[in-house]
């Protein structure tokens, strides 16, 4: 049996245990116990989807999570969807469209636009407008974000 | 923002669930998608030592046209073509509820559930410490309406304001076993922002059930909120109706965002049955549910704005029901 607070799941593919405190949420975890800081805090509340990540493929805010809710599942995180070498091809099209300005809000758009290719792999820009609505960018004005993805899934 | 420490309970069926509740009462609160608690949790809000995951009880999922668990993810409702088809209504609520990320987690029970809310009581601990609480948390005063010792936190949720013009009932389970309720009783009409439902201290939430005659009917929601993409409702309208040969069959009409409860108007929609619906009867109902309606200034927007949006928003959803009833 493991004891009360070890936790299990699968993390970019590789399976890890750790202890964890029921009132610890997947961000503190993910940044704090497994040092993997990809997944930003933006505003701990729900609201900007900077700490966005994939569970078990859903795009989910780790902020609003609580980690224990995990045992078992496959949290993939800015850090496993980062092929070992290069950028993956949303990753690249951000580069190349100028879809990064000061990059605090990057992984959590890059989170959800995968999640989007992956069921949708030709989405209208209506479609990637609503599907980014609940992430924030301060900067970008999110013109360059919606071409970039656009790029990504081949419409242009 | 951290969390205070609490027990993390994670039963496997409605009856353990409700064991464990009723042991715990007063000192526990179910977790669902966490949306909506664990952002009042991390602001200190009503905090209680134990939380109740309902993640592992298969019986809280499953959707059909008949039932919706009250586990199923607000997102899944809203990419499920049976359900929008059948329900254009359902799919129009679910679909202006939070952003994207957040009904990947959040669920219809948690919806329905919703803590209310109110501009003073949805802070930090920092920014209430310094104003001083309020009844519905830690205070013993309001600071909306400061001559009443009563709390007007505002029913925030999109989707039950379409559940309630399409008649759902809900199944809650508890210690003394299950019932099934009209969805408008599960809202005390009777309380306030603090007493705002009528579940008994740990009580659960199974389930929606919609009945047959729900289907025929063409509901519409419109919501007002500052920000499209991202915030509650600073009011909801939702109708249902049904027409033949030009006049109304049936009419239901329901307005959530204003009140301490998601409100039905059958006195007022009941008198128009067998009408044919003249721009003046949607005008002399809109201005009706306008009049029976008080807005305080606990929200974003200003009441007498709110107020007046109420007369225009069930203009546009009766309209919209229209439409898509005639097709
Ligand atoms: C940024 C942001 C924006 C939001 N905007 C909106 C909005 O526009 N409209 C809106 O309606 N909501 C909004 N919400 C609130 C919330 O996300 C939704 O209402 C969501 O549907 C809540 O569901 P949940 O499963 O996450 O609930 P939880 O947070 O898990 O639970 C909510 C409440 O219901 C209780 N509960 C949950 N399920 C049950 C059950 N089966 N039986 C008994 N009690 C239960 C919980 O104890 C808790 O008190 C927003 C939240 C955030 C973070
Ligand atoms: S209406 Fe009054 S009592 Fe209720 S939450 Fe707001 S300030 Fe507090
Ligand atoms: S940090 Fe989670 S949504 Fe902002
Ligand atoms: S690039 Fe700075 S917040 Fe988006």
């Amino acid at each position: 049996m493991p004891s009360r607070d070890a936790l299990s799941f699968r993390l970019n593919g590789h399976p890890v245990e750790l202890a964890c405190e029921p009132a610890r949420v997947l961000l503190d975890l993910l940044r704090e116990d497994l040092r993997l800081t990809g997944t930003k805090r933006g505003c701990d509340l729900g609201t900007c989807g900077c700490c966005a990540v994939l569970v078990d493929g859903r795009p989910t805010l780790s902020c609003l999570t609580l980690a224990r809710l995990v045992e078992g599942r496959a949290v993939d995180t800015i850090e496993g969807i980062t092929p070992a070498q290069g950028l993956s091809p949303v990753q690249r099209a951000f580069v190349e469209h100028g879809a990064t300005q000061c990059g605090f809000c990057t992984p959590g758009f890059i989170v959800t636009a995968t999640a989007l290719l992956r069921a949708n792999p030709s989405p209208s820009r209506a479609e990637i407008e609503r599907a980014i609505s609940g992430n924030l960018c301060r900067c970008t004005g999110y013109a360059k974000i919606i071409e970039a993805i656009r790029a990504a899934a081949g419409a242009d | 923002m951290h969390l205070d420490p609490f027990e993390l309970h994670r039963p496997t069926t409605v009856e353990e669930a409700v064991g464990l509740a009723h042991d715990l009462a007063g000192r526990t609160d179910f977790v669902a998608g966490g949306t909506d608690l664990l952002p009042n949790y991390k602001m200190h809000l009503n905090v209680r030592p134990h939380l109740i995951a309902l993640e592992d009880i298969p019986e809280l999922r499953g959707r059909s046209l008949a039932r919706i668990g009250a586990m199923e993810r607000l997102a899944d409702i809203e990419s499920d073509a049976a359900l929008a088809r059948v329900y254009p209504g359902l799919a129009d609520a679910v679909g202006e509820v939070a952003t994207p990320l957040v009904r990947s987690s959040g669920t219809v029970g948690g919806n329905l559930l919703v803590e209310t809310r109110c501009f003073f009581f949805n802070q930090s601990l920092f920014w209430r410490s310094s104003l001083g609480y309020c009844l519905k948390a830690d205070g013993d005063k309001c600071h909306v309406v400061p001559q009443k010792e009563r709390c007007y936190a505002t029913f925030s949720g999109d989707v039950a304001p379409v559940l309630l013009v399409l008649d759902a009932e809900v199944e809650v389970a508890g210690p003394s076993g299950r019932r099934r309720i009209p969805l408008a009783a599960l809202y005390d009409a009777t309380g306030d922002g603090i007493r705002r439902l009528t579940l008994a201290p740990g009580e659960l939430l199974v389930a929606v059930h919609l009945p047959e005659g729900a289907r025929g009917r063409r509901a519409r929601y419109k919501k007002l909120r500052v920000r499209p993409s991202y915030d509650f409702p600073e009011l909801g309208v939702a109708v249902a109706g049904r027409w033949d040969a030009g006049r109304v069959a049936s009419m239901h009409l329901a307005v959530g965002g204003v009140e301490t409860y998601p409100r039905r108007f059958d006195e007022l929609t009941a008198p128009l049955e067998g009408c044919a619906l003249s721009d003046t009867a949607v005008r002399g109902l809109a201005e009706a549910v306008m009049r029976k309606l008080r807005p305080v200034h606990n929200t974003f927007l200003l009441p007498d704005y709110r107020r007046r949006m109420v007369e225009v928003y069930v203009r546009r959803a009766i309209a919209e029901a229209r439409e898509g009833a005639a097709e």
